[in-house]
């Protein structure tokens, strides 16, 4: 009986100094591990692979900036590759999403559940903080393993939609205790059905700090999906408020 | 007791969370042996150049049947019941120190058809689409002169304030209007805009390089010239802007002049929650009807007789007329996106202009030359994009990875809400590789022989098509 008790308030104590954190803070600081401070673009790798077979290779320039008015990021992505969709580009600025086709040279507004098309969809490689569009509530802890299959140390997280803005419905996260490393993610639709499933790897220093440079998708929809994003060059830039606007995305020069 | 009660109970507790946690870690399953390892560095940014082109080289095949019966006959030349295209497709941007850009876009095609004579000037057609010279004067400011494809709107299937389309699309494979945005000619003119945090002013000069000419048909294409006749026929000005001027609200104003005569244009979008948008785009100025605004395009064009009266009671009046195209777009959580707008084009034909088109056309001895010019001002309609029926409805639907991942399916309806007829074009296209796409599409023009689109020379067309991207 006492054993039992000693192990009981041990259970407690430890669970107490986990809580020391509030969810929110939890997230707030895991999106400092994800996302540089200051603005920046990087070049993101998309390979998919079928049935375990590599396919389709996608290269994606990504531009963000945090908007100091709303702690989100503002993004402007443009494509590289596949060949036949080089120069089109993707305009996310709060609720306003736009898509530009060089081709057509016409800019299409698109509804934030468009983000969510094709296997790498576009809303998986926007730099977003969580805390902004997920309320979150901590689960508790738990010891899972890592894209490596190491054993990590976590904080599980439930995170809905806490806007209009968030991609998904819901988010199941699992944070890894002191680092705030993110290490695997769950998504959600609004009718509850399981999306995707990420696990992040990679982790190295890139633009002050450790931060994870690949994450794996997996399509829970039909797992025989995964895609693979490769987060890389990133370079510090200045980036004008001015580009994030409808008629600037036709004038975005590669660099 | 109640300790070992309790320590079954924590037992359980444990092994339940040990089985949760083991079957979390199950997933790490689904991540493929190839996939398990680390991914090679990303390339270095595309050169500028490299980065800002689409070259592709594609082949298509199309087979069009005919309808034997029509109620009002349609003149030579008929539509070809075949026809074998390939064509070199290509834009590209060259950047020339920190604030110069030069673009080239342009369409090689070589075609044979049932009614073409080959070899001829028709087998090979030329579209010089675009070239142009972009200058940033200053921060985003910008200045442009050369051959510019100048498109304004934001709906799918119709869009009155896209003032340049008129006459700009050549020879089309698809009548999807969104593909048809992807093949048509630009405007020579100089172009100067600003762009603010906020906003957008854009102020356009098309000067008249060439005259009118007669509206074209398959056969009478001009083979290696820029055609300036159809897009530099008039001296035309656009001004254009937008701001921001509340939280998710952009609307767009324009004002454009075109022989004599002012139009004014809107543009308008809003977000309404997640999966959809919303979107009204206007238009309007003093016109004539279409009847007799065709009709006297086709006597100033030599194509109709000089003076003559209109086959058909037309409106001869100038005034203040609209065109509407208003809709919404829907994402579904299957990755499906639909588009459903009302379009309206108050100069187009009424009820009674179709029963008089019909009762004319189709009276016993009908001379060739009134059927002609029935079906001249039809042409002109479709030739200047315009809808020809003062009502109509549009529904697209766009479907990625559908079924299989890579095959992409789109269909459209356009419903003539005067006697329900529609076209109908679905088309697939299954990306084979990053390099390879393999498609086609079924079109088809639906309803009885009374109706708009019952009443076409084609009832359907299928094209098979290979495309090589570079």
């Amino acid at each position: 009986m006492r054993i039992a008790a000693v192990v009981f308030l041990a259970f407690v104590g430890i669970n107490a100094a986990a809580h020391a954190e509030t969810a929110q803070e939890i997230v707030a600081a895991s999106d400092k591990v994800r996302n540089p401070g200051e603005p920046f673009r990087s070049t993101d790798t998309l390979t998919e692979f079928i049935a375990g077979k590599p396919r389709d290779q996608n290269v994606l320039v990504v531009y963000a900036k945090e908007d100091p008015a709303t702690h989100q990021f503002r993004n402007l992505v443009r494509y590289v590759e596949p060949p036949r969709d080089q120069g089109k580009m993707v305009l996310l600025d709060g609720h306003v999403l736009w898509f530009y086709d060089p081709n057509s040279k016409a800019s299409v507004r698109i509804s934030p559940q468009q983000r969510l098309i094709g296997q790498a969809a576009i809303g998986d490689v926007l730099t977003v903080n969580f805390a902004v569009d997920y309320a979150g509530t901590l689960l508790g802890d738990e010891t899972i393993q890592d894209a490596s299959r190491k054993d990590r140390q976590c904080w599980h997280l439930d995170m809905k939609a806490a806007n209009d803005q968030a991609v998904y419905n819901r988010v199941e996260y699992w944070v890894e205790h002191g680092s705030h490393y993110p290490v695997k993610a769950k998504f959600y639709s609004d009718s509850g059905r399981l999306l995707k499933i990420l696990y992040y790897r990679g982790f190295e220093e890139q633009l002050g700090r450790i931060r994870p440079t690949e994450a794996v998708i997996i399509d829970a929809v039909d797992t025989s999906l995964v895609t693979v994003f490769k987060f890389g060059d990133f370079r510090a830039q200045a980036i004008p408020d001015a580009w994030f606007q409808r008629d600037y995305l036709p004038r975005l020069q590669p660099e | 007791m109640i300790a070992r009660a309790c320590g079954v109970a924590l037992l359980g507790l444990v092994l339940a969370d040990a089985a949760a946690l083991a079957d979390e870690n199950s997933d790490l399953d689904l991540i493929p042996e190839a996939a398990t390892r680390p991914q090679s560095p990303p390339p270095a940014a595309a050169p500028a150049g490299a980065a800002n082109q689409r070259i592709y080289l594609e082949n298509a095949f199309t087979g069009t049947a005919r309808r034997g019966d029509l109620l009002v006959p349609f003149p030579s030349p008929k539509p070809a019941t075949w026809q074998e295209r390939l064509f070199l497709d290509a834009r590209k941007q060259w950047t020339l120190g920190d604030t110069v850009n030069v673009t080239l876009s342009d369409r090689v095609n070589l075609r044979a058809q049932d009614d073409l004579d080959v070899p001829s000037h028709e087998d090979m057609i030329n579209d010089f689409r675009e070239g142009y010279v972009s200058w940033e004067a200053a921060d985003r400011t910008y200045l442009d002169a050369g051959r510019i494809n100048l498109k304004s709107g934001v709906a799918a299937g119709f869009n009155p304030t896209d003032f340049f389309r008129t006459r700009a699309v050549v020879d089309p494979l698809s009548v999807d209007p969104t593909v048809l945005r992807e093949d048509r000619l630009g405007t020579m003119m100089g172009l100067g805009e600003k762009i603010w945090q906020g906003g957008t002013l854009t102020v356009a000069a098309a000067p008249k390089l060439d005259n009118p000419t007669p509206v074209y048909n398959t056969t009478d294409l001009r083979s290696f010239d820029p055609s300036l006749d159809r897009t530099n026929a008039h001296d035309r000005f656009l001004i254009k802007g937008s701001a921001d001027l509340a939280e998710d609200f952009a609307p767009e104003l324009l004002v454009y002049h075109e022989a004599n005569r002012t139009s004014f244009g809107a543009n308008i979008t809003e977000s309404l929650g997640q999966k959809t948008v919303a979107y009204a785009e206007w238009a309007g100025g003093n016109r004539t009807s279409l009847i007799n605004e065709a009709l006297r395009y086709g006597q100033k064009t030599g194509t109709l007789p000089a003076n003559g009266p209109s086959a058909i009671p037309d409106d001869t009046s100038v005034y203040f007329q609209n065109q509407l195209s208003v809709g919404a777009s829907y994402t579904t959580e299957s990755k499906i996106t639909f588009n459903l707008e009302y379009h309206f084009n108050q100069a187009g034909f009424s009820r009674h202009d179709w029963n008089n088109w019909f009762r004319v056309g189709a009276a016993p001895g009908a001379s060739a030359n009134v059927t002609k010019e029935l079906w001249y001002f039809r042409s002109y309609a479709a030739e200047r994009q315009d809808p020809l029926s003062v009502h109509s409805l549009f529904l697209r639907a766009d479907w990625v990875d559908a079924f299989v991942p890579n095959l992409e399916l789109t269909g459209f309806v356009n419903m003539d809400l005067y006697d329900g007829s529609s076209l109908v074009q679905v088309t697939a296209d299954y990306y084979l590789s990053n390099a390879w796409t393999v498609g086609g599409l079924v079109i088809a023009d639906l309803g009885g022989r009374h109706s708009d689109f019952g009443s076409l020379p084609e009832s359907t067309s299928v094209l098979v098509k290979l495309a090589r991207y570079f």
